[in-house]
């Protein structure tokens, strides 16, 4: 059985060639968001297991976002990863990936990365 | 529109105003040899006035207060003592005109002559002291203007450092706004070549195989230069803590030896036992000195030794530097060395001597950046004896704590 992926991104492109390469891998089902206010409408429906969610977006960004949805029972147990252009890959890997209690991934991400991201927190 | 003159234009140029004013003083306080040329003229002038006195008829004539000249010149070059000496000099001279004076009838009476003594000793005490308080003035003059100079120079490498603060804070800014904006196009260009790489199938060419491997690598070195740039802008306050340099210098050594080995590059130590500890961000000052240890490898190209070198050195007692000690790192290679007109703009961001593709020209702005920020400084240059350069990096030891 496939896992459900969320992606929420404001930049279309990383959203549709996430949703690409992920579903090609065959594990994967992927809805993607581009704009924050939707995207926990869209966790609300789709009930994922795991969210990706973009720091800067216009509107609220990826912290507020999350928040949102953790106060939401029904996703309150759903893994949270946040994609950053800030952060670098370097200060992701000597902090184990967590910032601040976040587990957070440095843009431009590797396809490897994000899959092992998505299997320490949901399994294989 | 109307342009302002230029300081050079409208104000005379320092040397210019220090040359005017040592003219005077030069001569109020001259050298040994002008000072031997100045006695002889001196002594002259009073032997030509004995002489055109004694000449003319007499001490009696207008011609002997001529002799005032020459004590009022000594006294005003070798102050109080000059026109004492002066004075008794010109009183011996008038001593064979006494005989004269007598011999043409004239009344004369050795008090007449130590009367004459006597004023020529007023005119030169006087003469002296106005002389000895000229000479102290320009003296505090000097002084004075010597402050000035420096607290103009002071004023003027501050307001450089200001203007280089600004210049890099804009820099700084622009920066992290560039990395944010790159990063996403530069994820989606990643996230096609994952996509192309895992999807290939046996009817791809090697061509199309290549071409995605050159994308990839196009992707990681343009996150290297924004990488870069994250670092340039940020100015993350310090985890400081208190530790031994040399440790820190093995931890970062380890990181680059392989480099070291691969570039047969011989490693030569000389850590010195007696440092005290400074307080360091371990993480931030190792950046640095792999940082530096990279630049010394690849100066060297494929053969020659990496010197490494701490001591502890006494500096001076500042406002930064409370202990007046310092630990100092040197770190030297045996490659061809920075040439000349490059060393002042090694610390400028972006700026690099590297080719095109292989530096992004911040390493040595991030690095100076994060040493000033432990109120250390940082300083290249081309070693004395042999070839090379080599960057002495130094930390102020802290006073200890009280218990």
């Amino acid at each position: 059985m496939t896992k459900k992926i969320l992606i929420v991104d404001d930049e279309v492109g990383i959203t549709r060639m996430l949703k690409r390469n992920l579903e090609a891998t065959g594990r994967f089902t992927v809805r993607t968001e581009n704009s924050s206010v939707a995207a926990v409408t869209a966790a609300r429906e789709f009930l994922p297991d795991f969210i990706l969610l973009d720091v800067m977006m216009p509107g609220m960004d990826g912290g507020e976002v999350a928040a949102k949805i953790k106060e939401d029972k029904a996703l309150s147990h759903v893994p949270v990863v946040f994609l950053s252009a800030i952060v670098k890959k370097e200060e992701t890997e000597a902090t184990g990936g967590k910032i601040g209690g976040s587990t957070f991934l440095a843009k431009p991400v590797k396809l490897e990365d994000l899959i092992a991201c998505i299997e320490t927190h949901i399994g294989k | 529109m109307k342009v302002a003159k230029s300081k050079n234009e409208s104000a005379p140029s320092q040397t210019a105003i220090v040359r005017k004013e040592n003219w005077l003083a030069d001569w109020l306080q001259p050298n040994r040899s002008r000072a031997i040329i100045l006695s002889v003229i001196i002594f002259l002038f009073i032997v030509a006035v004995g002489g055109l006195v004694f000449e003319t008829g007499g001490t009696g004539f207008a011609w002997l207060h001529l002799m005032y000249l020459p004590i009022i010149l000594a006294a005003a070059v070798f102050r109080l003592g000059g026109g004492i000496i002066a004075a008794l000099v010109a009183g011996l001279a008038l001593g064979p005109h006494m005989p004269l004076d007598v011999a043409k009838g004239l009344h004369q009476t050795p008090s007449n002559w130590i009367f004459r003594v006597v004023f020529f000793l007023l005119v030169g005490v006087f003469s002296g002291l106005m002389s000895n308080f000229l000479n102290w003035q320009i003296r505090r003059l000097k002084e004075t203007n010597q402050r000035l100079f420096h607290a103009h120079e002071e004023l003027k490498s501050a307001q450089m450092k200001l203007i280089q603060t600004a210049k890099l804070e804009s820099i700084g800014r622009l920066a992290a706004g560039v990395a944010h904006e790159v990063k996403n196009p530069l994820a989606v260009i990643q996230l096609g070549v994952d996509y192309l790489k895992n999807t290939r199938t046996e009817n791809t060419s090697e061509d199309t195989v290549e071409t995605v491997q050159l994308m990839g690598d196009a992707v990681q070195r343009a996150d290297t230069v924004i990488k870069g740039l994250l670092n340039f802008s940020r100015s993350e306050p310090l985890a400081l803590v208190p530790l031994d340099l040399n440790t820190v210098i093995e931890d970062s050594l380890l990181l680059v030896k392989h480099e070291l080995v691969k570039n047969h590059i011989a490693l030569e130590k000389q850590l010195a036992g007696n440092l005290s500890k400074v307080e360091l961000d371990q993480n931030k000052v190792k950046q640095v000195f792999i940082n530096m240890f990279m630049n010394a490898i690849q100066a060297m190209g494929g053969n020659g030794t990496l010197s490494v070198k701490t001591s502890l050195q006494s500096g001076d007692v500042t406002e930064q530097n409370p202990s007046g000690k310092i630990v100092v790192l040197e770190i030297a290679d045996t490659g061809a060395g920075i040439p000349e007109d490059k060393l002042d703009k090694l610390f400028e961001p972006f700026f690099t001597t590297k080719p095109v593709g292989s530096g992004t020209g911040l390493g040595l702005s991030v690095s100076r950046n994060i040493i000033e920020m432990h109120r250390g400084s940082i300083t290249i240059g081309n070693r004395k004896q042999v070839r090379g350069a080599i960057v002495t990096i130094t930390f102020p030891v802290p006073n200890p704590k009280p218990l």
